[in-house]
This record gives structure tokens, sequence and C-alpha cells, in this order.
């Protein structure tokens, strides 16, 4: 069995080297260790959403039993989105749970995960806080994940405003990250934020 | 589904994802059936199903017609797969002593890859699976000792091959769904487009199967079944249904709710 994993992500492994996403810089693959049970992916946030030019990094473990089961993938840059866990970066997308078939492949995943960064599921929340946010407020939603892009993926915008805030809480000592998720989750307002941390 | 938890206040220590654990569960599950019975068994007489039923008046009589009508039977594992399992070993069984549907079933499956590709299903993973499969179909032409009956059940139950051949023929069954969307979209409920059935009823392993799965495939592949339902149904008689309607069935299996096992007759 895992002579058949190792065989099919060797192949699979090459199609995506290979791919035009890759030419496009849009996914990449990397190998972790030599007997391919891990692989380091990576996609870029997609045009015309909050995560455009950011890029995210993915775990993905192969089960023994793969095809037949799906990869395991968790995000490993900090997203703010909400179908992924902003703590774990657990992912909820039914292609990688019962959905999975064995005819997709790591460039399948890959190309869903980008898929899913620009059109939400927020009736089937990983992140219920996040979930909320983006179908309460839209516009706060949006401007928090474009803040997190460029914190934490690389992305172009930084907003002082934001930044500003999460001066005020670093320097009561909360820690920079803790601050972050904070704010994020009452919408910026440094009041319940700050409430919430010291409750 | 999936939702980790409410307030804030858990964020920092719980990162305990719901859905893993159901899986996790479910392959727990799936791992004791499995030491349990092997992907395809032995043959064997009625006299094992009479004691699983002993007691059940309903049961036993239909094990008795089974019995009149059919000579021995083959257990497959309940992972879900057990249709496509169930129907390839006992259609390529055959397939050993009989040349010429051989040559015919042959040359189609090695033309449904085409197909499939032209339907827009993944060139790469689809040219896996029928390399694989058509290795199998393969083996058993050569026939004359080279490959016997004890070859294939060995084969089959290599989990590698065996699940191998069960992905191919789901994606010949949900090509066939596609192509003639039109038809089968009658027998979908709900809203669902034929296409999302496919994804989500036929492409992924371990999804059971139902008579649209059976008329799919036996259409696409020209092989007639006959499935013998045994269940509470009021009969005395474990009733026949033939797949297509009409043809002459050279595949038997025996239905039990949830289950399909091969028969012989």
């Amino acid at each position: 069995m895992a002579n058949i994993a190792a065989q099919r992500i060797k192949r699979e492994f090459k199609e995506v080297i290979k791919s035009e996403e890759v030419a496009k810089c849009a996914i990449k693959v990397e190998l972790v260790n030599d007997n391919y049970t891990e692989l380091k992916g990576e996609i870029a946030g997609p045009p015309e959403t909050p995560y455009e030019g950011g890029t995210f990094v993915l775990e993905i473990k192969v089960p023994e039993t793969y095809p037949f089961n799906p990869p395991k993938v968790r995000f490993i840059t900090k997203i703010w989105h909400p179908n992924i866990s902003s703590v774990t970066g657990a992912i909820c997308l039914d292609i990688l749970k019962d959905q999975w078939a064995a005819a997709m492949t790591l460039r399948t995943v890959l190309l869903s995960l980008q898929a899913l960064l620009a059109a939400a599921e927020p009736d089937d929340p990983q992140d219920a806080v996040v979930a909320k946010q983006f179908k309460e407020n839209q516009d706060m939603f949006k401007q928090t994940a474009r803040h997190w892009t460029s914190i934490y993926a690389g992305g172009p915008h930084r907003n002082t405003e934001f930044d500003l805030k999460i001066r005020r809480l670093t320097d009561m000592g909360i820690e920079d990250h803790q601050a972050r998720v904070a704010l994020s989750s009452y919408n910026w307002d440094l009041e319940r934020a700050t409430e919430q941390l010291f409750s | 589904m999936g939702e980790e938890r409410s307030t804030l206040h858990d964020r920092f220590d719980t990162g305990v994802n719901q859905d893993e654990l159901i899986l996790q569960q479910q392959r727990q599950i799936e791992k004791e059936i499995s030491e349990k019975t092997p992907l395809v068994g032995d043959m064997e007489n009625f006299s094992s199903l009479e004691k699983e039923y002993a007691g059940d008046a309903v049961y036993c009589q239909k094990v008795q017609d089974l019995s009149a009508k059919y000579k021995s039977m083959r257990r497959t594992r309940p992972d879900g797969n057990c249709f496509f399992r169930a129907f390839s070993y006992a259609y390529l069984e055959q397939l050993l002593n009989n040349p010429e549907e051989y040559e015919r079933f042959y040359a189609l499956a090695s033309k449904s890859k085409d197909n499939l590709v032209a339907l827009g299903f993944p060139q790469f993973t689809v040219e896996d699976f029928h390399d694989t499969f058509m290795e199998v179909v393969s083996r058993v032409g050569k026939g004359g000792g080279t490959f016997t009956q004890t070859d294939l059940h060995k084969l089959f139950n290599e989990q590698g091959y065996s699940d191998y051949i069960v992905v191919y023929l789901r994606l010949i069954t949900s090509g066939r769904l596609q192509q003639e969307a039109e038809f089968y979209q009658h027998f979908i409920e709900g809203n669902r487009s034929v296409t999302d059935f496919c994804h989500q009823e036929v492409e992924p392993m371990y999804k059971e199967s139902d008579h649209i799965h059976i008329i799919a495939l036996s259409t696409a592949l020209n092989v007639g079944v006959r499935v013998r339902y045994m269940d509470r149904g009021e009969s005395s008689e474990v009733i026949a249904h033939d797949f297509p309607e009409g043809t002459r069935p050279s595949v038997h299996l025996l239905y039990r709710p949830g289950h399909y096992d091969i028969l012989y007759p």
C-alpha cells in the first residue's frame, strides 16, 4: 500500500512541476522528506480578493492509503478566512473529506484551495468567528483578511490604522499575534478587544 | 460542519477539529471491518448464511429459496465498494473461461479511457487507473494455466490492485451517467445535477451503490447483472432484478440491505 501511495505521489509531483500554473507561479510543491509522505505546497492569493499578492504555505501529509483517501492539508501561513481555522490552519473543504476521489491529484487540491480563497462558503464554516464577520460585515472582513495577508503572507497592503491599534495593545504587554486576533475578532474595536484580553 | 469554537477564550487553547475526529473514527471502524473480512472471500455454501439468520423466519425462508436457485456464494468486504468489487470479480472470473466474450470486453475496455478523457476527466489519473485495470484484464486473458482462478483471487485480495479496479469502474460509471445525463437526471432525487451526483456518490471510494450505479455500469460495459434481493419484503422468494432490463445476466449478485455478495448458479 505505502508503495502505491509513494509511486503515485512521485508521478503527481512531476505533473505539478510541469503544469502551466507553476509556470505562472500560481501554485508550487516541494518535497519535505525523501519518502514522499510529506510535502510543502504554496498557493498565490487569487487576484481581486483580499489575499491578492500573498503567498500561502500549506502542509501536505500523504496517508499510506493515498490515493484512496485524501491527503491531509492545512495552512501553515496564518490566514483570515471563514473556511480555514485562524488558529490551527485546518481547512473545511468537501474534497479533502468525504468527497475526495482517487482520480483527484495534488494539483486539483491546490487549485481547489485557491478557488476556496476566491469564494468562501460561510454557511459551512471552519472558523465561526470569521464566518460571522464575513456574513455581517463584509467590508470589515475584507480589510481584516487583507491585513492578515500583508502581515503573514507578504501581501502589499499595510493598514496603518490597524497597526496602530495593535501597537497600543503590544505596549500593554500583549503579544503581537494575540493582539491581532482579539482586534480582528471584535471588528477592530480597541476597547472591546482590550476588555476581552484583560478579562 | 466543522465549527471549532464559539467564544474567544477558547481560541488559544483548543485546536480540535471535529471533522478530523469523525474521519478518524470512521477509519477505525473501517479498519476493524477489514481485519474481519477479506476483500473477497472463498466460495462457500449457504450453511453459514443459514446460521446467520437462525430463528428469523422471513430470512430463513429466503435462504432456502436462494439455495434452491444457486449452488454457492462468495462474500465481499462490506466497505461501500462491494458492488464494484463483487461485479468485477465475478465477471473477470467468467472471462477466464470465455475467450470470445473476453475479446469483446478487451476491445471495449481498451477504448474506455479515451471516452473518459473526452468527458473531461484528468488524463493523468485516468491513465494511471486504466493502465492498472488493463494490466489485470490482460493477465486474465492469458488463461491456459498461466493465470488461474487462484491468481485472480489473490490479486483481488491485494488492496492496491483491488482498489484500483474499483476506482476505474467508478470512473466508467460516472462517465456513463454524465454521457447520458438527460436520461439519468430523472433518477436523481433533490436538486442535484448528474455531475454533482457523480462527484458526491459515484467517484469517491466507499460510497455505496444504488440501482442507478448498477444500470450505468452494466450498460456501459454491456454486461448483464442479475441482483437477487434478500430483505424483509413479503415474498418467500428472493426476487430477481436484471440490469439492464431484458439482458441475459452473466453476473449474479446477492443483495442484502446495504451490501452485495457474489452468487454462483
